[in-house]
C-alpha cells in the first residue's frame, strides 16, 4: 500500500478544499484511512504539496482523420519540435499537431490522465481509435458525430419516430465505440455539399428542408432518452460570425430544457457592434449560461501563437480559408456522413480580432460563475495547443498577469473588452473543478476525476507555486491507476491507457434500414463501420471501459 | 484489383490479377542466400545484417496496419528511413499537398453526388470498380445525369452505363497543368490572350469544358498520382488542386486522388500519425526528419545513403525489392521469386487472408478490418518484425 501523507487536497466532488489529508493507494485504487496493522510499502511526504485527481480534457482533437491531415499538412511546424526517442518513449513531433506518441507523453506531464477526442465520424471511427490507441499515458474516448449523416437527416426529414431515432443514436454509439454524442453545425455540413454556404438555426437545409433546430432538438432528446451521461455535445451553427451571439442562444434555448453541451463558446459569442463590426457578447452568454442550468459549456480559449483549426464544419472552415497561415488549407466532403475542414491559422496579440477572441474566451471563464458547467479547453488545437494549458490557468489564477497581458494586446481591442473591470481570481478548488471533477461528471465518469476511496488513482502532486504557470506545467508526481508515471514534469513510466465507451440499450431492429441504407447508396458495407469491443485492444487501447447507460422511456 | 477500394473479398476474384494475388500458398520457406533455413535462424540473421547498417531503409511496407506499426518500431530502433513502394507517386499528392492543401471527396460522396466526373490523365482502368461502385448506382437525392470527361487519352474503356455520357478531350498529361491554370485564370475573369489552344486543346473546347464545369452541381476532379509519371508532375496536381478550389467560389467541386494499392495509403496515415509525417521519414538521434526530396527509394538506393534494405511485400508476390548494391531482408509472400536471392527471404502471411488486421481504402477516410478467411501457419509481417526487434533488442544488450 502507497501513502501519501500531508498533502493539501483539492477535491471538489467530494466536497474537500485544501483540506491536509493522507491519501492511500492499493492495486490501482484509492482506498479508505486503513486500519493501524495496514502495511505501507511506500511513503511520500506531500508537505506543502497541492494534491487533485488526475485532470481529464473533455473537449481536445487528439486523432482521428482530420489530425492526421493537420499533421501531414505542416511539417514546417513539427520541424520546430522534433522529439527523439528516449527513455522508452516514442520519437515524433510536438507543437500545433503532435503525433500520437508525444500527445499522450505530453499530456501526462501536465498532469492529465484522460483525454476526449470530441469530432470522431462514425466512417472514421476505425481509423480514430487506431490513432487513439498510438496515444499512451492517458485514458482516451471519442464523441461520435452525427448531425450530417444523410442516413439520420433522411429520416428527419420524413417525420421518423424518434424512437427509431434514438435506435440510430444507440447504434452510432454502439457501432463507433464512442462515449458521447457531438453534433456539428446541425445539417450545415451536409447543406455546404449542397453548396450552401451558411445555415442559421432557423433556416430550412436546401435538401431535406429540415433546420438544424430541428437537428439539435432530436439529438438531444436521443441521447437523453438513451440515458447517455453526457449531454449532447453541440458545435453551433455560424461559428465564428461576428453575431453569432443570437444563434447561440437560440441554440441554448432549443434544447428546451433538456441537458446541451456548448462547445468552444467563445467561438461563439461575437456580436456585430463597432466600427469594425465585430465586438464582444461574452456578457450576455454568459449570462444565458448562469440562467439555464440545463446548458453547459466549454470555452475554447484562443492563445497567441501558430497552431491549426481542425473541424468537421468543412462549411465554416471553407469561409475562414481566406485566414490560413501559412495559405494553405483542406476541405473534405466525408462520405455522405460528414467533412471536414483543416486551417493553419496564427493568433497574433495585435490584431484586433484576434486579441478581441482572446478576451471573450477569459470574460466568460470569468463571467460564468457556476465552474461545474464551465470547462478548461482551448479546443485544442483550435484556438492553442493543449500544452498552454498551464498559462491559462495562471490568467484565471492571476489578475494583475492577466491584466499585464491586456496591456500587450491590440489596444483597440483592449479598450472594448471590459475584462481589466473583471476581478474575479479562480482558486485552487475551483480549477480543481473546472479540469477535474466537473468533466468527470459530465461524462458519467464516476471513479474518476475525484480522490474518495474507490476511485481510481489518478492522483496529480504539485509544488505550491506563486506562479501557477510554472507550477501547473511541472507537477512533481503524476501516478495513473496507482503507478507512478510522471516525476518533475517528466515522464517516467511509459503506460498505456483505457478506452471508455457507452453501452447503450438500442432496438438493434435498426440494422435492418441501415444496412437496406448501405447496401443501396454507400461505398462501404455497413458490417465494416462497426467496430467490435475486440478491436478495441486490437487497435491500441490497455482495455475497454464499458459505461451502461439507464435509458429513459421515450 | 480493388483490393484498398472497397475491401478484400476472397468470395469476389473481379479479375484475373485479383485472382492470382488471392491464390495464396499456405506454406512458406525462409531462406538466407537461397538455402532453406528454419525462421528463427532467418530472424537472427536479419537483425545481425539490420543492425550492422549505418542507415538501413525500411521500404516496400505493402502490409497493412499492423504490419507498418511494427515496421515503424523497428525502424525506430535501428534509426532508419521508411518510404513505401508506390512512394514516388504518394509524393506527387503530398508534394501537392503540403504546399497548397485541396478540396477532396470520398467514394460514397462521388456515388450519391457528382454530375461532372473530370479524369485528369487517367481512365481509371486500374481502377475497374470505381465505375461499378461510383458511377453507375443510382443516387440518394433523386435522378442524376452523370458526365464523365477523360482529358488525356481516349475514353474507349469506360464502361456504357445508363444515364452517363462520355467524352474526351486529347491532351498531354503533361500539359493538364497548364489546361488548369489557363481555365483558372478564365475563371478568375482574367482576360488571358488565348491563342487558337490551350496546352494543345482548341480554345473553344476549352471554354466549353469551362462552362460544364462551372454549371456542374458537384463536380469531382480525379487523377491517379501513379499515372502521372513525368517530372515535376506535383505541380500538375497543384494546377488541378487549384482549379478545384477556385470552382468552390460558386459552385460545389472536388478533387478525388485515386490509389490505395499494397497499403500505401495505411502506411502513410500510420507513419504520420506516429511521426507527424507521411513517410519519406528517417529516425534520427533529434527525432524524425521528414525529407520528402530526399528519402525516395530509388535515390536512397542509387546514391548509397542507405547500406540495408528491409524489403516488405505481403501482398503482392511481384512486388519484389528494386536492385540493390546493399545487403538485402525481404518479408514476402511465399510465392515471390527473386532475380537475385536477397540475404534473407522470409515468407509472411498475407493480411485479410491470412492474417486479420486493419487496410485504408484509398481516400484515408475509411479503415476496413480485415479478417482471415484462410488463415496459415506463416507469420504475419508484424509478427515476424517482433521477431526481428527482439533480437535486434538482445544484441544490443
Amino acid at each position: 500500500m502507497l501513502r501519501l501523507k500531508n498533502g493539501r487536497i483539492y477535491d471538489p466532488a467530494n466536497g474537500i478544499d485544501g483540506e491536509v489529508r493522507d491519501l492511500y493507494v492499493e492495486g490501482g485504487r484509492i482506498v479508505a484511512t486503513p486500519g493501524p496493522d495496514a502495511r505501507i510499502d511506500r511513503e511520500i511526504d506531500l508537505a506543502g504539496r497541492v494534491v487533485m485527481g488526475g485532470a481529464i480534457d473533455l473537449h481536445t482533437h487528439i486523432g482521428g482523420g482530420k489530425m492526421n491531415i493537420a499533421r501531414a499538412l505542416l511539417p514546417e511546424d513539427h520541424r520546430a519540435d522534433p522529439v527523439p526517442a528516449m527513455g522508452g518513449m516514442h520519437a515524433g513531433c510536438g507543437h500545433a499537431a503532435p503525433s500520437t506518441w508525444t500527445t499522450g507523453y505530453r499530456y501526462a506531464e501536465m498532469g492529465y490522465t484522460a483525454c476526449f477526442e470530441p469530432a470522431m465520424q462514425p466512417i472514421n471511427a476505425r481509423h480514430t481509435h487506431l490513432e487513439m490507441g498510438d496515444i499512451p499515458m492517458v485514458d482516451k474516448g471519442a464523441y461520435a458525430m452525427l448531425g450530417s449523416d444523410d442516413f439520420f437527416l433522411r429520416m428527419l426529414a420524413s417525420g421518423a419516430d424518434q424512437r427509431l431515432i434514438n435506435d440510430y443514436v444507440g447504434w452510432t454509439l454502439d457501432a463507433s465505440q464512442a462515449m458521447a454524442i457531438k453534433v456539428v453545425n446541425p445539417g450545415g455540413i451536409s447543406a455546404f455539399k449542397f453548396n450552401t454556404r451558411s445555415l442559421d438555426i432557423d433556416e430550412a437545409h436546401p435538401h431535406y428542408r429540415v433546420t438544424p433546430r430541428q437537428v439539435v432538438q432530436a439529438l438531444a432528446r436521443a441521447v437523453h432518452d438513451l440515458g447517455v451521461a453526457h449531454p449532447l455535445h453541440v458545435h453551433a451553427s455560424n461559428l465564428g460570425v461576428p453575431g453569432n451571439a443570437d444563434t447561440t442562444l437560440a441554440t441554448m434555448a432549443a434544447a428546451e430544457g433538456l441537458p446541451i453541451h456548448l462547445t468552444h463558446i467563445q467561438f461563439h459569442s461575437y456580436g456585430t457592434e463597432g466600427e469594425r463590426k465585430f465586438s464582444s457578447e461574452a456578457e450576455r452568454i454568459a449570462d444565458a449560461l448562469n440562467r439555464m442550468t440545463n446548458v453547459s459549456s466549454d470555452v475554447g480559449q484562443v492563445l497567441f501563437g501558430q497552431t491549426v483549426t481542425v473541424s468537421g464544419d468543412s462549411m465554416k472552415q471553407y469561409g475562414n480559408h481566406r485566414h490560413a497561415s501559412p495559405d494553405k488549407w483542406v476541405v473534405m466532403d466525408i462520405e455522405c456522413d460528414s467533412g471536414c475542414g483543416v486551417v493553419p491559422f496564427k493568433y497574433r496579440d495585435k490584431n484586433f480580432v484576434n486579441a478581441l477572441q482572446w478576451a471573450i474566451g477569459l470574460e466568460l471563464f470569468l463571467r460564468v460563475r457556476d465552474p461545474w458547467r464551465i470547462f478548461l479547453t482551448t479546443d485544442h488545437p483550435n484556438g492553442a495547443p493543449f500544452t498552454s494549458y498551464p498559462h491559462l490557468i495562471r490568467l484565471l489564477m492571476d489578475k494583475r498577469f492577466r491584466n499585464s497581458k491586456l496591456d500587450e494586446i491590440n489596444a483597440e481591442a483592449a479598450a472594448h473588452s471590459q475584462l481589466r473591470s473583471l476581478d474575479r481570481e479562480y482558486t485552487l478548488y475551483e480549477i480543481a473543478i473546472m479540469s477535474r471533477a466537473a468533466p468527470a461528471r459530465s461524462l458519467g465518469l464516476t471513479d474518476r476525476g475525484h480522490l474518495g476511496a474507490g476511485a481510481a488513482a489518478d492522483i496529480v502532486v504539485y509544488r505550491d507555486d506563486a506562479d501557477r504557470e510554472a507550477m501547473f506545467a511541472k507537477p512533481e508526481y503524476v501516478f495513473k491507476d496507482g503507478q507512478l508515471i510522471v516525476r518533475d514534469g517528466k515522464v517516467v513510466n511509459v503506460v498505456n491507457g483505457a478506452l471508455h465507451a457507452v453501452k447503450p440499450e438500442y432496438d438493434k431492429g435498426i440494422e435492418k434500414p441501415l444496412k437496406e441504407y448501405f447496401d443501396r447508396y454507400m461505398t462501404v458495407r455497413m458490417e465494416n463501420v462497426r467496430l467490435s469491443d475486440d478491436e478495441i485492444c486490437t487497435c491500441g487501447a490497455s482495455k475497454l471501459i464499458p459505461h451502461t447507460c439507464k435509458g429513459r422511456k421515450a | 484489383m480493388s483490393r484498398a477500394e472497397e475491401g478484400v473479398r476472397l468470395e469476389r476474384p473481379a479479375c484475373p490479377r485479383a485472382s492470382r494475388l488471392f491464390a495464396v500458398p499456405d506454406q512458406g520457406q525462409a531462406l538466407i542466400a537461397g538455402l532453406p533455413v528454419s525462421l528463427d535462424e532467418a530472424c537472427r540473421s536479419a537483425a545481425i545484417l539490420l543492425s550492422g547498417a549505418r542507415r538501413p531503409l525500411i521500404g516496400g511496407l505493402g502490409c497493412d496496419v499492423t504490419g507498418h506499426r511494427a515496421a515503424l518500431l523497428l525502424a525506430e530502433k535501428l534509426g532508419g528511413v521508411v518510404d513505401h513502394m508506390h512512394g514516388a507517386a504518394q509524393f506527387r499528392n503530398w508534394q501537392a499537398f503540403q504546399n497548397g492543401g485541396w478540396m477532396t471527396t470520398t467514394l460514397s460522396e462521388v456515388r450519391n453526388r457528382a454530375d461532372l466526373i473530370v479524369l485528369a490523365g487517367t481512365d481509371a482502368s486500374r481502377y475497374p470498380r470505381f465505375f461499378e461502385r461510383c458511377i453507375a448506382p443510382a443516387s440518394q437525392f433523386g435522378e442524376l445525369t452523370r458526365k464523365i470527361v477523360v482529358l488525356g487519352g481516349p475514353a474507349a474503356s469506360i464502361p456504357v452505363m445508363d444515364g452517363v455520357s462520355v467524352s474526351s478531350l486529347a491532351v498531354d498529361a503533361d500539359r493538364l497543368g497548364e489546361l488548369f491554370a489557363v481555365m483558372r485564370a478564365r475563371l478568375a475573369g482574367t482576360s488571358t490572350d488565348v491563342a487558337a489552344d490551350v496546352a494543345g486543346v482548341p480554345a473553344a473546347q476549352v471554354e466549353a469544358l469551362l462552362a460544364d464545369m462551372r454549371a456542374a452541381r458537384y463536380g469531382v476532379l480525379v487523377w491517379n498520382a501513379a499515372e502521372l509519371d513525368f517530372p515535376h508532375a506535383d505541380l500538375t496536381i497543384e494546377s488541378a488542386v487549384n482549379l478545384v478550389k477556385a470552382l468552390n467560389q460558386a459552385t460545389r467541386w472536388s478533387g478525388l486522388p485515386l490509389g490505395g494499392n499494397d497499403g500505401d495509403t495505411s502506411a502513410a496515415q500510420t507513419c504520420t500519425w506516429q511521426t507527424g509525417y507521411p513517410l519519406r521519414t528517417a529516425y534520427e538521434i533529434a527525432g524524425p526528419r521528414y525529407e520528402p526530396l530526399l528519402f525516395g527509394t530509388d535515390r536512397l538506393l542509387k546514391t548509397g545513403e542507405v547500406d540495408a534494405l528491409l524489403w516488405i511485400s505481403a501482398f503482392d508476390p511481384d512486388r519484389t525489392p528494386p536492385a540493390a548494391d546493399c545487403p538485402s531482408v525481404v518479408l514476402g509472400r511465399a510465392d515471390m521469386r527473386f532475380a537475385r536471392a536477397p540475404d534473407v527471404f522470409i515468407p509472411v502471411a498475407v493480411p485479410g487472408v491470412q492474417h486479420a488486421g486493419f487496410l485504408h481504402r484509398m481516400d484515408a477516410v475509411v479503415a476496413l478490418p480485415l479478417t482471415a478467411p484462410a488463415p496459415s501457419s506463416l507469420p504475419g509481417v508484424a509478427q515476424v518484425l517482433a521477431i526481428i526487434q527482439g533480437e535486434v533488442n538482445h544484441a544490443a544488450a
